[in-house]
């Protein structure tokens, strides 16, 4: 059974964990809507918070491609990190697949790419990971 | 909202550094003793008569270390406290000294801050934190994020954000404390290997190890601690802000003002005075782009145009707004714990005019910012 990297960033849709959505939380106070886990509103603190499923498309809002990677990093070197912007209004970081590095460009369309990720090899480690790739 | 109950006039009466660079045979403690010991020197100020002290530090080594250094000197039962607010750990130690004195609570106060800095990319998060899956918790890749955005934005080439190393480099050279003090060309920093495009190692900060101290004093108190009033400068203002929700969580945009602009707004409220009248600056830059965009927010320089002033060397020594003139971050190196009190060091010693080679052409007027996860950013700014 495929485990999310994090159940409140990403809800797996499907058995076979290729299929899932990013979550957020809205402010029901000032309508500002946050990616992942939020108690009270990061921008205003109010305590009415409610999950809402974020769009599975958004654009490369900046990008680099990574070639010393933090301790630890499970996945090959070097590899691009995106910044996506989501209609919603958050940004989303994370791993850009898929993509020749030379046709990196700010603004460019992508989507939401799931794949399964272990660390360190170890089988219980394997998560599934949201990623993006160009659309 | 920060309500400014500033009361009393502070003076830092003394400052004190042990070099930064790599120091395998020296413990943290032995880094902090030293930096505390020039700074008390430097004062005239006993520790035995010291009323508080503040000690900043990240990395793990042991409980209590601020007390485990100072016990070097003598146990006096006076209140150690240590803090942690990552890389602007020290200068948070400095506010907290600051605060303290100008409320009347205390007549002086020690801040100092040391770190020893494991090597390779820093991470933020804890070592079971789902994002070590992600892959963005790595601090350069931050930077290199905003470099992209900052170099679409505003039309800046590789060679200007590489010019803010060579700079660096340059200061550095005239300074004995540097972790870095060879001189590099354009070419030589565009030409190391790349960390994370377009941020290639040489315009990353080393991860060092260092130390740094300051003792403070309140102005109405210099003669009662026997302090030279000749080289006391005085603190205009202290601010400290932390992260204010930027409308979209994770942000590495050309400008981040959210970041950097309401501490810096707070502190020239405060001291009264505007950017213009700023002569000498440390910024906090870990890399090349922070540099530029840390100028920026602090309204020295309008925002888009820092690569400019840098190409056309108005940020060097020579230059009309001379920029982290010790070789900052990107030089000096970055104990953690240290930087925030080394950029005091620095600005003390220019107003002083005791800066030797690298001294600016008599400043009077010096700001401090330094930045650290958490979006916090500490400024403080010093005259004579
Ligand atoms: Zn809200």
């Amino acid at each position: 059974m495929p485990v999310s990297v994090d159940d409140r960033c990403l809800r797996l849709t499907g058995e076979g964990g290729d299929a899932g959505v990013l979550l957020g939380m809205r402010c029901s106070g000032c309508g500002v809507v946050v990616f992942g886990p939020a108690t009270f509103c990061q921008s205003c603190t109010a305590p009415d918070l409610a999950e809402v499923e974020l769009g599975a498309a958004g654009v490369l809002y900046s990008y680099t491609i990574v070639r010393v990677p933090p301790a630890g990093w499970p996945g090959a070197v070097p590899y691009v990190l995106g910044e996506v912007e989501l209609p919603e209004g958050p940004h989303v970081l994370a791993e850009v697949i898929d993509c020749e590095h030379g046709d990196l460009t700010i603004g460019m369309p992508v989507s939401l790419a799931l794949q399964a990720v272990a660390m360190d090899g170890g089988a219980e480690t394997e998560r599934v990971v949201y990623k993006w790739r160009p659309a | 909202m920060t309500q400014f109950r500033a009361g009393r006039e502070v003076m830092v009466v003394g400052v004190g550094l042990h070099p930064f660079g790599r120091f395998p045979e020296q413990s943290l403690s032995d880094l902090a003793r030293d930096a505390v010991v020039e700074a008390l020197r430097d004062s005239g100020i006993p520790w035995s008569a010291i009323p508080i002290a503040y000690f900043g530090h990240v990395y793990y080594h042991g409980m209590s270390v601020g007390e485990t250094t100072l016990a070097q000197l003598g146990l006096t039962g006076v209140p150690i406290i240590n803090v942690e607010n990552a890389c602007s750990s020290g200068s948070t130690a400095f506010w907290q000294a600051y605060w303290g004195i100008t409320s009347g609570v205390f007549d002086a106060a020690l801040a100092f801050g040391a770190e020893k800095v494991p090597g390779g990319p820093v991470t933020v998060t804890a070592e079971n934190s789902p994002a070590r899956y992600i892959g963005g918790d790595h601090m350069m890749a931050g930077y290199a994020l905003r470099m992209t955005r900052y170099m679409s934005e505003t039309g800046a080439p590789a060679s200007a954000l590489a010019q803010v190393t060579v700079k660096a480099r340059q200061n550095a050279a005239l300074n004995p404390y540097a972790h870095r003090k060879e001189t590099y060309s354009v070419e030589d920093v565009l030409n190391s290997r790349l960390i994370a495009d377009p941020l290639t190692l040489y315009q990353c900060c080393p991860t060092s190890e260092g130390a740094a101290a300051a003792v403070l004093c309140a102005a109405d108190a210099l003669d009662s601690f026997g302090v030279d009033r000749s080289r006391a400068i005085r603190i205009a203002a202290a601010s400290l802000t932390s992260g204010s929700y930027n409308g979209r969580g994770s942000d590495h945009s050309a400008f981040s003002p959210y970041r950097t602009e309401p501490a810096g707004l707070q502190a020239y409220e405060m001291a009264g005075i505007g950017p213009e009248d700023v002569d000498i600056v440390q910024v906090h830059d870990a890399a090349t782009i922070g540099e530029l965009q840390q100028v920026e927010a602090l309204h020295l320089l309008p925002y888009g145009e820092a690569w400019q002033a840098t190409m056309e060397g108005r940020t060097s020594l020579t230059g009309d707004i001379p920029v982290n003139t010790d070789g900052g971050l990107l030089a000096m190196g970055h104990p953690f714990g240290a930087s925030g009190i080394r950029m005091v060091h620095e600005t003390v010693t220019q107003l002083r005019g005791e800066a030797g080679a690298r001294q600016v052409d008599n400043p009077r007027v010096g700001v401090a910012q330094c930045s650290g996860a958490g979006d916090v950013t500490t400024v403080h700014i010093l005259t004579k």
